[in-house]
């Protein structure tokens, strides 16, 4: 057995298991981190099919930009509170299940009982080593035979770029002074946090999240609030927490 | 070159396909459902560019390039509206805040 | 594309591995040393002449301190992120070309591991990568402040990415090709210059023919490696001490190499795409010469690193999102567009009638002529400020 095979088959072994963690992976980190591992290995056999350029691409965007942004959006959302699709539910495992290994089987059936050939096209190693590579035949390609293809699509990422900045801005019917909250996205994922304070002490002068005893602390998992004091700019009133004599917690729930 | 053919990488590329299927039609979470989505579209980019490896064209990875463009616009796309769903989902309500304060 | 056999390209890679870690080494005292300067100090000076076996210290310190993990930490993650972020960076050397082909007692010896057809492309790759030893570490340490430091971190390296990549668009045009080598090749010719019948010959070094690239560029690298003034992920005042609050001994110090090493390569990269790498007066001729050029041009990167790092201070975050989005991506696409534009006609591939010159001047004057008007428009007036 030639190298080449050995290496095919380890990526590929590498490849499928990494995909299968993926889905498996309890925690959604995890399963990028597995997404990450395959893309790699996808790049790589990208490399064995003398796609340089392609494989370079596709560690760029995808590792490099694609994942980068789902692991972001991961820290920022928190997973728990999504809207629930009613996905996966046990009778759609068991039909997803069944359903994937009826495809494989077709795929199979498909893929070693092609007679279809199609016919060969000019670009052999010869002729793309003549042009000066991989890159150099690509971009023939992409500009000379699919220049319309290429202008469409860079529309695209253009609409789609002003389409994630609409879809991304603040609530546009709440005031101005109220977006000032809602504007930054907190962070949403309960890592590192012990809990958000239930009621505060109302010890003048004192820290309220230190002063908290650990039974105030409401834990992360439920239902989640922005604590917010008011718009710097919104006071008008003078001495009004000097005219608050009783010990009214600063925030209740 | 290789011992390995068409068949080999087309039958990895289905495998992946499969996998990432499962994923979606099985997992529960919309960040999973949508690596799982990835996983399909790169599935689909490897046997494309094993189609352009094993019949010596450059379409095919020119195809997979288009591919892999489509599938970042994509990408902002899904992730833009999980932001804004969790949005929607966090009681994000000053008002609620202000009422409490007294 | 030329290749070593593989066994030499594994020992080129194993010796061009071990400089690269004693570089790194020695680059800890270099800042250390130039910092100290910078501050009116002197720097280490206990250990070994000049404090020379500092980074020996400092390395025996690191290795035998404990090697702690949060108990609310995803254990796995935590101990594997450290290794991406170091492997990254480290293999980002193997498609540096360190010169063409030497012969060592009549074999012939080419000074790279790897000449990959889109070597350029690769050290992005590798960049883009490298980013994931941040984020998962940041993640899986469960700590407010390594979160948020990833979450910079990730931010930070998406945006500048885009800079990085925009701003070698030129030299790829120029060159015709992603390969290092070749661009390197394509620097050695001669820049001449016919200015009023005088002829001037200069190296055809990408930075005169790309200065707005190598301007951009430098920014952009500074943010890429996260280094002073754009090190958000770790800003101390802010954040403790960013993504790697959690972690200790051994695995901070893989990520304190990690950031040495990716100062080097893009160092190294710098070099190579806009000062001509190993070229410069005599380097063909004398043996040698051109690594010590490289090195030498390598060093002035590092340095400006360590000035930048003596003398500003730190940039808000959102300021650092708008210089990237606002400022450096506009102008590396304004650049690459010139690039194709003077290209194409200095190839003679395309001439331009009268007529468009003409209207593009107009459009020019015009959109200055509105802009300087808005500008006004916009101003405060003198008389209503005298009123506040």
């Amino acid at each position: 057995m030639e190298w080449a095979s050995v290496a095919f088959y380890l990526i590929a072994t590498v490849c499928v298991l990494s995909a299968a963690g993926v889905v498996i992976a309890r925690s959604a980190v995890h399963s990028a981190i597995f997404l990450i591992l395959c893309f790699l290995n996808i790049a790589a056999t990208f490399v064995m099919l003398g796609a340089e350029f392609l494989a370079v691409v596709q560690v760029i965007v995808y590792t490099g930009a694609i994942l980068v942004l789902v692991l972001f959006v991961l820290m920022l959302v928190d997973e728990d509170q999504l809207p629930d699709f009613h996905t996966g539910q046990p009778i759609q495992r068991i039909s997803g299940l069944i359903l994937g290994l009826i495809l494989l089987l077709e795929i199979g059936a498909a893929i070693t009982a092609r007679s279809i050939q199609g016919a060969t096209g000019g670009a052999t190693p010869e002729n793309v080593a003549a042009v000066g590579g991989n890159t150099q035949a690509l971009g023939r390609v992409l500009y000379d035979d699919n220049l319309l293809a290429f202008i469409v699509v860079s529309l695209v990422l253009t609409v789609a770029v002003i389409g994630a900045i609409v879809l991304a801005l603040p609530d546009r019917r709440v005031g101005i002074n109220q977006r000032r909250g809602t504007g930054t996205i907190n962070l949403g994922h309960p890592v590192g946090t012990d809990g958000i304070p239930l009621a505060l002490p109302a010890v003048r002068g004192e820290s309220p999240i230190a002063a908290a005893t650990p039974g105030d602390l409401r834990p992360v998992a439920g239902e989640r609030q922005i604590i917010m004091v008011r718009d710097p700019d919104a006071y008008t009133e003078v001495g009004q927490h000097d005219a608050a004599p009783d010990n009214r917690p600063l925030i209740k729930r | 070159m290789l011992d390995v053919g068409l068949d080999h990488f087309l039958f990895l590329s289905a495998i992946l396909f499969i996998i990432g299927m499962m994923g979606v039609l099985i997992r529960r979470n919309l960040i999973v459902i949508f690596m799982c989505v990835e996983l399909m579209t790169n599935a689909v980019n490897l046997s494309l560019v094993a189609f352009a490896w094993n019949l010596n064209s450059i379409d095919g990875q020119a195809f997979a390039l288009f591919i892999i463009a489509v599938a970042a616009a994509e990408a902002v796309v899904g992730l833009a509206i999980i932001i804004a769903l969790s949005r929607r989902a966090h009681t994000i309500n000053v008002d609620e805040v202000r009422t409490l304060r007294n | 594309m030329v290749d070593n056999p593989l066994w030499v390209a594994l020992i080129v890679g194993g010796v061009l591995m071990f400089v690269t870690l004693t570089g790194m080494a020695y680059m800890t005292w270099f800042e250390r040393k130039v910092l100290a300067r910078f501050q009116d100090r002197l720097g280490p000076t206990r250990t070994g002449p000049f404090g020379l076996m500092q980074p020996l210290a400092d390395a025996v310190k690191l290795l035998g301190k404990e090697d702690l993990v949060p108990a609310a930490a995803d254990r796995v993650v935590f101990l594997l992120a450290p290794i991406v972020i170091f492997v990254t960076a480290i293999v980002g050397v193997s498609v540096i070309p360190f010169g063409g082909a030497i012969s060592i007692f009549g074999f012939e010896l080419n000074l790279f591991a790897a000449d990959v057809n889109v070597g350029a492309l690769v050290i992005l790759a590798l960049g883009s990568v490298g980013v994931y030893g941040i984020v998962l570490g940041a993640f899986a340490s469960a700590n407010r402040f390594s979160l948020l430091g990833g979450l910079r971190a990730a931010a930070q390296v998406i945006s500048y990415e885009v800079v990085l990549g925009l701003s070698l668009v030129g030299i790829f045009m120029l060159a015709g090709s992603l390969s290092l080598r070749e661009i390197l090749v394509a620097q050695q010719d001669d820049l001449i210059f016919n200015l009023f019948g005088l002829s001037i010959s200069l190296p055809n070094w990408y930075i005169l023919s790309q200065p707005i690239a190598f301007v951009v560029y430098l920014i952009a690298a500074v943010a890429e490696t996260n280094r002073a003034p754009f090190d958000l992920p770790e800003a101390e005042s802010e954040l403790v001490a960013g993504f790697h609050t959690e972690y200790s001994g051994f695995r901070f110090s893989l990520y304190f190499l990690g950031e040495y090493i990716n100062m080097i390569v893009i160092s190294l990269f710098a070099s190579t795409l806009f000062l001509g790498g190993t070229d410069g007066p005599g380097a063909a001729s004398v043996w040698g010469l051109g690594v010590v050029y490289l090195l030498a041009k390598t060093v002035m990167f590092l340095f400006f690193y360590l000035w930048l790092r003596a003398t500003l201070p730190r940039f808000r975050f959102d300021q650092l999102m708008g210089i990237a989005w606002k400022v450096l991506l506009p102008v590396a696409l304004l650049n690459i567009l010139f690039t194709a534009f003077v290209r194409l006609i200095a190839n003679d591939e395309i001439t331009i009638p009268a007529w468009v010159w003409i209207v593009a001047a107009v459009v020019l004057a015009g959109v200055l002529v509105l802009t300087s008007l808005n500008d006004r428009a916009n101003r405060p007036r003198p008389s209503a400020q005298a009123g506040d």
